[in-house]
């Protein structure tokens, strides 16, 4: 795998369970030795210098836990105290943002709650890098959008945001660029725009005469999905004026064109090999 | 060190310590206070008998017929079984913690996220174990002297002869949470490790006190840490057990850098 993240940008870390996504992060925190290879941030070895790179790193793990005795207030004391720095101040205005009281103890918080909780210790100390590890699987949608606007600021002040998910859509709603991981491997590192331009667009052809709409055969860059009579459904590959162009003094009633389909790129990506051929 | 872990590792181990220290103060203060009472009703014929013979010198260390008397009963407070299970568990309890505890819970992953290098993890933790366990040790030695209050002026042990079998019993201390450390550097899961510490213990807790009764196994009696803890002869007043001292500190300092080093070099994998 051969992958780097630009310096300020919002970095969306996809691929399916078991892809590989949770253990790359643990070679870049220095949980896990390379068995070959180097990983660098800000130019330094995670394995080792790991507590150089953490010192500007905030890291949320997948499966967060803390101490059960932990309540919020304590925890900001003693990550400031491992840190060296003051966090509360910062603490408590992340936690008025993220609605979390922070006199509740970690074991009789809900799932969200220390989620919201983690979110907190993790971006209290404003640090340069931001390693979150699927963060959103226990927010609500609303502290979901409160997390997605607080990342845009932070990466519009030039803060790196590291953002691993299994889900393609907030990936796509937050991050400027994309990762894909599969068994292990990379298979797309493109910026999400490129990766629009690559997606096929959905399209739906209404024809006014039947007749002509079963003798007509497709282009190349027209994969028909459904044919029934006067209708086809298809998968536009590359730019729209093509179709245009092909449907030019032809008969055609109605013409709609949908948004880029990533859902099915990132089906595709997402597939084995093996399941693709089958 | 850092600052930061030293105080989540207090916050987690004071507790334990409190109800632990609390126990053996208790203990230790019956056991000072009724065992020198047995002196008075155990003849030295009885005492001359093979069996009971062998089970004393098993306790104590040493062949008890030139030593009968107050003090072997006084000595029997340092050996009690109950009493050094106690202070072994504390010293599993503390020494398990990382990194077997963190893995198993989980916790690993966000304390180890910090800007810590492992080594600063292992001596914070260390420190805190040590000092928990002089804490633990101190009662113990409170408890002993509260005891003695109870006896006639002249059967009580003096300070001087009680506090190198303290010390010697803190040597005894580490030595187990030095194996502790280093099973744990292993091991991802803080049950199994605590479990083949504790079967590892009884081991050779059963090796010194089989030795007493089974010739081939003589020769594999210095092989048990309880082999180097023989208080009667403090009491007796003999010099400061230093070989003894000497020989459980490094065999316990031994195993904690080579956990230490392990620890170091390891995956560290929650999931």
């Amino acid at each position: 795998m051969s992958l780097s993240v630009p310096e300020g940008s919002l970095f969306g870390f996809l691929g399916p369970n078991g892809a590989g996504k949770t253990t790359t992060i643990r070679v870049l925190l220095g949980f896990l030795r390379p068995t070959g290879g180097t990983a660098k941030i800000f130019g330094l070895d995670c394995w080792r210098d790991s507590k150089a790179v953490k010192r500007d790193t905030g890291y949320l793990p997948s499966d967060l836990r803390l101490p059960p005795w932990m309540n919020g207030s304590a925890a900001l004391s003693i990550f400031g105290a491992v840190r060296g720095r003051n966090l509360t101040g910062a603490g408590r205005e992340l936690a008025d943002t993220f609605h979390l009281d922070l006199r509740v103890k970690v074991r009789e918080m809900s799932l969200g709650m220390r989620q919201k909780l983690g979110l907190i210790l993790t971006l209290a100390h404003s640090p340069r890098l931001v390693v979150l590890d699927e963060p959103t699987s226990s927010l609500d949608p609303l502290m979901q959008q409160v997390l997605h606007d607080l990342l845009r600021r932070r990466a519009n002040a030039g803060h790196t945001i590291f953002f691993s998910s299994h889900s393609l859509g907030e990936v796509e709603q937050l991050c400027d660029r994309v990762a894909i991981v599969r068994d292990g491997q990379l298979v797309a590192d493109e910026s999400l725009a490129a990766l629009r331009e690559r997606a096929g667009h959905n399209v739906v052809i209404r024809w006014s005469d039947e007749s002509q709409a079963l003798r007509l055969e497709p282009p190349d860059f027209l994969k028909l999905t459904r044919r029934e009579g006067a209708v086809w459904q298809a998968t536009l590959d590359g730019p729209a004026h093509r179709l245009i162009d092909f449907l030019a003094g032809k008969a055609v009633k109605e013409l709609t064109i949908g948004p880029a389909d990533l859902e099915s790129l990132f089906s595709r990506f997402y597939q084995s090999d093996q399941e693709v051929a089958s | 060190m850092n600052r930061g872990l030293i105080i989540r590792a207090f916050r987690e181990l004071w507790p334990v310590t409190l109800v632990l220290s609390l126990v053996l103060m208790g203990m230790e203060a019956l056991l000072a206070y009724v065992l020198p009472k047995f002196s008075d009703d155990v003849s030295q014929e009885w005492l001359k008998v093979d069996y009971t013979r062998a089970i004393y010198k098993a306790m104590l260390g040493t062949d008890v017929v030139d030593r009968i008397g107050r003090q072997m009963f006084q000595a029997m407070a340092w050996v009690d079984p109950p009493v050094i299970a106690l202070v072994w568990a504390h010293a599993v309890v503390c020494c398990t913690r990382v990194p077997a505890r963190e893995v198993d819970q989980g916790t690993a992953d966000v304390f180890l996220g910090l800007p810590v290098s492992r080594r600063e993890v292992f001596l914070s933790e260390t420190l805190v174990w040590l000092v928990c366990g002089a804490a633990l040790l101190a009662a113990a030695l409170s408890g002993n002297l509260l005891g003695g209050l109870g006896l006639p002026a002249e059967q009580r042990p003096p300070f001087t002869q009680v506090l190198p079998i303290v010390l010697n019993f803190f040597c005894l201390y580490v030595a187990a949470g030095g194996l502790a450390w280093l099973v744990s550097s292993f091991s991802s899961r803080r049950g199994r490790a605590m479990t083949i510490i504790f079967l590892i213990l009884l081991v050779l807790f059963l090796l010194n006190y089989l030795a007493q009764f089974w010739k081939p196994l003589e020769a594999f009696a210095f092989l048990s840490p309880l082999h180097y803890h023989r208080p009667v002869y403090l009491l007796g007043g003999g010099a400061w057990p230093w070989s003894d001292m000497f020989v459980l500190m490094a065999t316990g300092a031994v195993m904690w850098i080579a956990g230490g080093i392990v620890f170091a070099r390891r995956d560290l994998c929650t999931v």
